[in-house]
C-alpha cells in the first residue's frame, strides 16, 4: 500500500465524522422538497404495517401526511425504535417525530412539541385468571412493557415493587402477556384497546384494569428551537381541527368501527401546554 | 390464520421490506448490509494488518491495542455508542443503515486484519526476503509477491467472515433497522399467534444463507488443496483463520 | 452536558448497572459450566466411529452456528417454551423465564463453537497415537480419555478461552428478551436519565476489562504451555 492511498483513507474517514452545519430546518425541508418523519411502525393503531400494501399506516401517518401536504413537500417515513425516538430527532436524522410520543415536562428540556394530537390514558391489561383487579395488586409481580417510553417510569411510580420487563416493541410485551410470561402489560389506552380488539374470541380471558396510571397527551416532536417549523406544523394541525378533518381521522382509527372502539373524542387539537 | 396463509401474506415483506414504495428491508437488506460491511472493511483491515506487521513499534503497538479493544467489546456496545452517543458530539446525521454499516466495517476491519496477518505469516518468510533481496521496497514486496499468494490462501476465511457478518447484521434489530430479524419480529407482532413457526422460518432463512456459504468456503478449500498439493503435503496447508482472539502468535 | 462520574459511583443508576454486571457475569459463568460438557459430548459424537452419531453431531453444530444468536434468543424465549405442556409452561413462566431462555440459547450457541475447537484439537493429535492406543487393546473411549484428550487439552485451551470471551460478549444480546443484564441496564439509564455517555462508558469498561483479562489468560497459558511439535 502506498502512503498516498493511506492518506486518502484517512481523509475519507475524517469527512465521514465531520459535523455538518445546517440552517433553519423549515427552509431545509422546503429546499429538499421532502420531510422525513419518524414513526414507530410497531404500535397499532398509531403507526403499523399494513400487510397488504407493505406500507406503514395509522393515525400518526395520516397527521404527517396532512402536514407534508400543507408544506407542499413529499412525505418520507422512517421507522424507529421507541428508545431511539428522541435521540433521532435531537440529532437531526429526522425532521419531525410522529411516534406515539408523550408530551411531558422532562422531555421539554430536550425537544419541542406540537399541539397535542391525542389524549390517552395509560393502563394495564391483565389475564382474568390472574385474579388481579386493581393496579396495586401488581406489587411484586412481573409486568411487561416497551423499552424507552413513559410506560416504564409510570408503572414504576404506581407500583414501585413491580418487576418491570421491557422489550423493543410494545407488541412483544403483549405477546409476553398472552403467553403468560408476565402478569400485566402496560401501554397507552388506545393501543391497549386495539390489542384487546385483536384478541377475538380470547377477549373473555383478559381485562383492562380501570385505573389510569397517568393521562398522556401525545404530540408531534420537533427539534428544540425550530420555531419556524413548529409554527407550520401547529398551523396545519389547527386547520385540520377547524375543518373537522382531525375529528374524522380520530374516528377512522379510534372510533366505534375500529378495533379501539371509542365513541367520543374528549379533546381538541388546540393546545401545546401540559401540566406537571 | 394458518402458517401457509401467514407465509402467503408476508413473504414479500420478509424478503424486501417496504421496497419499492419504501426503504429496502428484509432478507435483501441483510445481505446488502453484510456484503457492504465486509467489502468496505477491506482497506481498513489491510491498513491495520500492515500497521501491526510493520517494523516500527510506535505504529504496531497502538494498532495492536486498537484491535484488541475492538475485539474485546460486544458489537452491540459499539452500536449503542455509534447510534445514541456519537452523533450528539459530532452533529453528523447518520442513519440507522450507516450506523450499522459503520459498526460492521470497524468490527470486520479488526477481524480481517487478523485474517490478512495470518495469511501473510503462513507464507514462508523466504518469499518476502527473496523479494527484498531482489531490490523491491518493503511495500512493493508486499504488494507484488506476498499479497497475491495471501489472497488465495485467505479466500475460505473470508467467506467464513462473511457468514459471521450476516449473523452480526441481526443486531440492527435493536436499533430498529428493518433487516430480516426485525421484519420477522414485526410479522410475529401482527400475527400474534405463531411465534414458534415464525422464528423457525427466520432461523431457516439464516441457515440456508449461512450454511450454503460455509459449504462454498469448504468447497474452495478442498478444490484448492486438490489442485495445488499432493496428498502428503495437505497437512501443511494453512487452516482457515477462525474468529478467535487468543489464537494469535 | 458534562460527564458526571458521581452517577456511576453511587445512587440508583449505579445500583442498576452493578446489578446488570452481576447478572452478565453470572449468566456467562453458568453457561460456561453447562456448555463445556455438552461441547465435549458433541465433539466425541463427531469423532466417533458411528455414522449416525457423527451425523447428529454435525447437525447440531451446523444448525446452531449458521443462525445468529439473536434469532436463537427470540426463538428460545418467544417460540420454544410455547410447545411445552401447560403445567410445565406455567411453572417455568412463574420463574425467571427471561434468564433461563437466554442461558439455553447461549449454552447451545457456545457449545457448538467449543465442540468444533475441541474436535480440531483432538484431530491435531497424530492418528498414530490413536491407533497405537487401540492396538494396545484400549476401547475408543478409553483411548480418547487416557491418550488423546490429555494431549489435545494443550492445543484446545487457547481457543476455548477465546470462545469464553465470545460468550462474555454475547451475553449482551440477551437484552432483546428483557434480561436485565449489563447492556439492558445501560440502555435503561440512557432512556431514563438521558445519561448515555456515563452509562455506556461504564458498560464498555466492564466488557473490556473482562475481555482483556480473558485474553491475557489465554496468552499466559500459551506462554506457559506452548504446543509441543512432534
Amino acid at each position: 500500500m502506498s502512503r498516498t492511498r493511506f492518506i486518502c483513507i484517512m481523509i475519507l474517514f475524517a469527512t465521514f465524522f465531520t459535523p455538518l452545519t445546517y440552517a433553519d430546518q423549515l427552509a431545509d425541508i422546503k429546499k429538499k422538497g421532502e420531510i422525513i418523519v419518524g414513526v414507530l411502525g410497531t404500535d397499532e393503531p398509531n403507526s403499523f404495517i399494513d400487510p397488504a400494501t407493505r406500507k406503514i399506516v395509522g393515525y400518526d401517518v395520516d397527521l404527517s401526511e396532512a402536514i407534508a401536504k400543507k408544506l407542499g413537500v413529499k412525505l418520507t417515513l422512517k421507522q424507529l425504535s421507541v428508545a431511539a425516538r428522541i435521540p433521532e430527532l435531537e440529532q437531526g436524522r429526522i425532521d419531525l417525530l410522529a411516534a406515539s410520543l408523550t408530551h411531558n415536562k422532562e422531555r421539554e428540556a430536550k425537544i419541542d412539541f406540537s399541539l397535542t394530537t391525542l389524549v390517552t390514558g395509560q393502563r394495564v391489561m391483565v389475564r382474568k385468571d390472574s385474579g388481579i383487579t386493581s393496579v396495586p395488586q401488581l406489587a411484586g409481580k412481573k409486568v411487561l412493557t416497551v423499552k424507552g417510553g413513559t410506560q416504564e417510569p409510570n408503572i414504576r411510580k404506581a407500583v414501585p415493587t413491580a418487576d418491570v420487563i421491557t422489550f423493543e416493541t410494545s407488541l412483544q410485551a403483549f405477546i409476553g402477556l398472552q403467553q403468560g410470561k408476565g402478569m400485566g402489560y402496560v401501554n397507552d389506552e388506545v393501543s391497549l384497546f386495539n390489542n384487546y380488539g385483536k384478541l377475538g374470541d380470547a377477549q373473555k380471558d383478559y381485562i383492562i384494569l380501570p385505573q389510569n396510571l397517568s393521562i398522556e397527551p401525545l404530540a408531534l416532536g420537533i427539534r428544540k428551537g425550530e420555531a419556524g417549523l413548529k409554527k407550520e406544523v401547529d398551523d396545519a394541525l389547527r386547520v385540520l381541527e377547524k375543518s373537522g378533518e382531525a375529528e374524522k381521522l380520530f374516528f377512522k382509527w379510534y372510533g366505534p368501527n375500529s378495533k379501539v372502539k371509542l365513541d367520543k373524542r374528549t379533546f381538541k387539537i388546540d393546545s401545546d401546554k401540559v401540566d406537571g | 390464520m394458518g402458517m401457509i396463509e401467514v407465509i402467503q401474506t408476508y413473504w414479500v415483506y420478509f424478503l424486501i421490506g417496504q421496497f419499492p414504495d419504501g426503504p429496502l428491508g428484509g432478507l435483501t437488506l441483510t445481505i446488502v448490509l453484510a456484503a457492504g460491511g465486509l467489502l468496505l472493511a477491506f482497506p481498513l483491515g489491510f491498513a491495520l494488518a500492515i500497521a501491526r506487521m510493520s517494523p516500527w513499534r510506535t505504529l504496531s503497538w497502538p494498532v495492536t491495542g486498537v484491535v484488541y479493544v475492538v475485539r474485546g467489546t460486544p458489537l452491540l456496545m459499539v452500536l449503542f455508542w455509534a447510534y445514541f452517543f456519537l452523533p450528539s458530539i459530532t452533529g453528523q446525521k447518520i442513519s440507522q443503515f450507516s450506523t450499522m454499516l459503520g459498526a460492521l466495517v470497524l468490527f470486520n476491519a479488526a477481524y480481517l486484519s487478523e485474517i490478512f496477518r495470518a495469511g501473510v505469516q503462513a507464507l514462508p518468510t523466504g518469499q518476502f526476503e527473496a523479494a527484498r533481496s531482489l531490490g523491491l521496497s518493503y511495500f512493493a514486496a508486499l504488494r507484488l509477491v506476498v499479497m497475491p499468494q495471501v489472497m488465495r490462501n485467505m479466500l475460505p476465511s473470508l467467506v467464513n467472515q462473511f457468514v459471521s457478518t450476516i449473523k452480526d447484521t441481526s443486531l440492527g434489530y435493536i436499533i430498529g433497522l428493518s433487516e430480516v430479524s426485525f421484519i420477522a419480529s414485526q410479522i410475529n407482532n401482527l400475527v400474534l399467534t405463531k411465534p414458534t413457526e415464525i422464528y423457525l422460518v427466520l432461523a431457516l432463512a439464516y441457515f440456508i444463507l449461512c450454511f450454503g456459504l460455509s459449504r462454498f468456503a469448504f468447497w474452495i478449500e478442498q478444490s484448492h488443496v486438490r489442485s495445488h498439493l499432493s496428498g502428503g503435503e495437505r497437512s501443511k496447508m494453512p487452516r482457515p483463520v477462525k474468529r478467535t482472539l487468543t489464537e494469535q502468535t | 452536558m458534562s460527564f458526571n462520574l458521581d452517577l456511576l459511583l453511587a445512587g440508583t443508576y449505579h445500583d442498576w448497572l452493578i446489578q446488570g454486571l452481576r447478572l452478565s457475569l453470572g449468566m456467562a459463568g453458568i453457561t460456561l459450566l453447562l456448555a463445556l460438557p455438552l461441547a465435549v459430548m458433541v465433539a466425541m459424537f463427531r469423532l466417533s466411529p458411528v455414522r449416525a452419531l457423527q451425523w447428529l453431531g454435525a447437525m447440531f453444530v451446523e444448525s446452531i452456528r449458521n443462525v445468529p444468536l439473536l434469532a436463537h434468543m427470540l426463538f428460545w424465549y418467544f417460540g420454544a417454551p410455547e410447545l411445552l405442556p401447560d403445567g410445565i409452561k406455567r411453572w417455568l413462566y412463574a420463574g425467571n423465564i427471561e434468564v433461563l431462555s437466554a442461558i439455553a440459547a447461549l449454552t447451545l450457541y457456545t457449545a457448538a463453537y467449543m465442540a468444533e475447537d475441541i474436535r480440531s484439537g483432538i484431530r491435531s493429535i497424530s492418528n498414530g497415537q490413536f491407533e497405537a492406543g487401540r492396538s494396545l487393546g484400549f476401547s475408543f473411549l478409553a483411548t480418547m480419555r487416557l491418550i488423546i484428550l490429555p494431549q489435545a487439552l494443550r492445543v484446545t485451551i487457547p481457543p476455548l478461552v477465546s470462545q469464553t470471551l465470545n460468550l462474555w460478549k454475547n451475553t449482551s444480546i440477551a437484552t432483546v428478551i428483557g434480561v436485565g443484564e449489563l447492556m439492558y441496564q445501560a440502555a435503561k439509564v440512557e432512556s431514563t436519565a438521558f445519561r448515555s455517555a456515563e452509562a455506556f462508558a461504564f458498560a464498555t469498561i466492564c466488557y473490556l476489562s473482562v475481555s482483556l483479562i480473558l485474553t491475557g489468560l489465554g496468552l499466559l497459558y500459551r506462554h506457559r504451555f506452548p504446543v509441543r511439535t512432534a
